[in-house]
């Protein structure tokens, strides 16, 4: 189990296309990948479920917990926190 | 077998029956509900789920390169269906009992219920997606194709128990060749879209789809406003008569469509287009008409199954029409749902009476945002011709200046953007409710212009649901209290000098159209199916003849007693 915590700074939060981008990079991991809200305890989703992604309403400023259980756990948090860091691409 | 019902727009039409039904998710058989094991129930739901995304696929592959909005809608649609929540909380239900339909009903609706209650705009928009979704997985499951009337394959006479709004506004305008419904009256949107489409149009036939059978050999005929289902050989060479002679009165008419519209004595009359979408308009019609006098903007919103349409969207599509009329004046009518238009992407509650409910300005009201959002697109495209916003369902001084607040809030804020917009863009009423009309004085002192919607004005006037066939006999649109009301208001308008049209069905109408000439009106907008027979009519007339009979008529003491009177002096003018 390895866990990662990132704050979301891209402007429109995890919606729409960074959502996409998002469950796209979390599907090519084996391991069993969970985003949850820091604000919001026992919020944790599988991160590779755009609809529960979504249900969270991850906006510009939340911070997100990521942890991943499974072979390639170290990777998949490193690179989800990664991509988070890049701001998607956006302002 | 010969079906009787009401002509809405005139033509024989020999064709095949297509029956257009939509798939009602609640009384479908599935026959995957009968199956035993939860292993076969659970490939029972991912060969429907499989079939969904294929057919998704075949969509996205029509779709105009310029609409990527809605493919890329398509696409996130087909991600919901392999989502793994979803399909691991359908597995679950399946294996704790559920049948196949139950699940996929159970597991969308917790997703659903999740969404619901977000406040936020994107996950708003997702309980659409889901229950489109939903909606296409249930049918696939049933083995049922996909039916719109969006893409046919070969032309057809639709039959139907009645189209929505929905329906009509992504019609297939090439492969429809008539239309024929158990339901709907003249002014109801079917009539409108047929008219406005100059498709040959029967409805309010009873029963006729117990009678008829896809594929069946049918003629339409809506001249007389009768379906003929399995003709014999003599009806068929009967109607093939009755075909051609219409075709060639029709080309006699026709050739009055170009001219410029004016009565015997040479006084100008404004002929104007009521237009319902941004679809290309031909360009005989644009050249023919002196503007538009009713831009109906709903059909922007019945097109977008999910989603409002955008401040840039509706921009476009407003700009788009100013720019081809180039100078000429556009009237653009904002939003008018509720009563009988439903919007598939704005749940609307259901009211006892919708007719008298939150519908039109009133709904915008309520709605800031929805409104706000047009406000804006519309003074935006005013900066690019002669555009004029007018409000529908006005009831009292109050609604007047509350839009017209709306307005000047709009403004402000544009121009603090520095966004370009026509700062004396004109704003005027529907007059349709006869609280306003009776007003029209004081109405008068506080708008630019006034346009006349004689369907509801009728309806309210008369207390007669213009939807409802039981009262259709009550619902009398030459009912002399009309031409009275219209009469008064023309009067009012012409005394303050500022301009007044009518634009119901009515003004397409030539015998109304002559009594609105001689009440004093000077604009008539129609759709353009009516343009060439309202100018033949108009110009057999003088002003002072047209004002004689409207004199006449309004001391008449029946709807009836009139129609009678205008038959007989339109064929004195006609011959």
């Amino acid at each position: 189990m390895y866990v990662k915590k990132a704050v979301i700074l891209n402007r429109s939060g995890l919606h729409a296309r960074p959502a996409a981008d998002f469950i796209k990079a979390a599907k090519a991991f084996d391991s069993k990948v969970q985003i949850s809200r820091t604000d919001r305890p026992g919020s944790a989703v599988n991160a590779k479920s755009m609809l529960l992604l979504l249900s969270l309403s991850i906006g510009c400023g939340t911070e997100v917990e990521i942890s991943a259980d499974g072979s390639d756990e170290a990777a998949a948090v490193g690179a989800l926190t990664a991509l988070i860091e890049t701001r998607f691409g956006e302002a | 077998m010969k079906h009787q019902g009401i002509a809405i727009y005139a033509g024989v039409v020999f064709g095949k029956a297509y029956l257009y039904e939509p798939f009602d998710t609640e009384k479908a058989f599935y026959p995957a509900d009968e199956l035993g094991g939860a292993q076969a129930r659970i490939a029972a739901y991912g060969n429907a789920a499989a079939a969904a995304i294929a057919e998704l696929d075949r969509i996205i592959e029509r779709i105009d390169e310029q609409d990527a909005d809605k493919a890329a809608i398509l696409h996130a649609q087909q991600e919901l269906i392999c989502d793994v929540s979803v399909e691991e909380e359908i597995h679950r239900l399946i294996e704790d009992g559920a049948s196949v339909s139950q699940a996929i009903r159970e597991a969308f609706e917790q997703f659903i219920r999740m969404f619901a209650g977000a406040e936020n705009e994107f996950t708003q928009e997702r309980v659409m997606d889901l229950q489109d979704v939903r909606n296409r997985i249930l049918r696939c499951l049933a083995g049922q194709t996909e039916r719109s009337l969006a893409k046919l394959e070969k032309p057809v006479v639709v039959f139907a128990k009645e189209l929505l709004p929905s329906d009509t506004a992504t019609l297939d305008r090439e492969n429809v060749q008539a239309i024929v419904a158990e339901r709907g009256g003249l002014t109801s949107h079917t009539a409108i879209i047929a008219r406005s489409y100059r498709i040959p149009t029967v409805l309010s036939v009873e029963n006729v789809l117990q009678q008829v059978a896809a594929g069946d050999e049918v003629i339409v005929d809506a001249l007389d406003g009768s379906v003929i289902v399995r003709p014999g050989d003599n009806e068929r060479e009967a109607l093939m008569r009755k075909r051609e002679a219409h075709a060639r009165s029709k080309n006699e008419t026709m050739r009055y469509h170009g001219i410029q519209a004016a009565t015997s004595d040479g006084l100008r009359i404004g002929v104007h287009l009521n237009i319902g979408s941004d679809e290309p308009l031909p360009r005989e019609d644009v050249a023919a008409v002196d503007g538009v006098g009713l831009f109906r903007s709903e059909f922007l919103y019945m097109k977008s199954e999910s989603t409002l349409p955008d401040e840039e969207r509706q921009f476009q599509a407003y700009r788009s029409v100013v720019e081809r009329f180039s100078k000429k004046p556009i009237v653009l009518r904002t939003l008018d749902i509720g009563g009988d238009k439903q919007l598939p992407c704005l749940e609307l509650p259901n009211e006892e009476n919708p007719f008298l409910g939150k519908r039109a300005l009133r709904l915008c009201f309520d709605e800031e945002t929805l409104f706000h959002t047009q406000l804006r697109a519309a003074l935006r495209a005013s900066a690019y011709g002669d555009l004029r916003i007018m409000f529908p369902m006005v009831g009292s001084m109050d609604d007047i200046r509350r839009a017209n607040a709306c307005v000047k809030a709009v403004k402000a804020e544009l121009r603090s953007e520095n966004i370009a917009f026509n700062p004396n863009v004109m704003l005027g009423i529907m007059i349709e409710i006869p609280s306003i009309a009776l007003l029209a004085d004081v109405a008068v002192q506080e708008i630019d212009f006034a346009s006349i919607g004689t369907n509801d004005l009728c309806q309210y006037l008369m207390a007669a649901d213009r939807m409802n066939p039981s009262v259709t006999a009550y619902y009398q649109d030459f009912h002399p209290a009309m031409f009275r009301l219209i009469g008064y208001v023309a009067k009012t308008f012409a005394q303050a000098q500022k301009p007044l049209c009518v634009c119901g069905e009515l003004a397409g109408d030539p015998r109304a159209a002559l009594l609105f000439v001689g009440l004093g009106i000077r604009s008539l907008s129609m759709s353009a199916s009516s343009i060439a027979r309202v100018k033949q009519m108009l110009s057999s007339v003088s002003l002072a003849e047209a004002e004689a009979i409207a004199g006449k008529v309004c001391g008449m003491p029946t709807a009836d007693q009139i129609k009678r009177e205008l038959n007989e002096t339109m064929d004195t003018f006609q011959h």
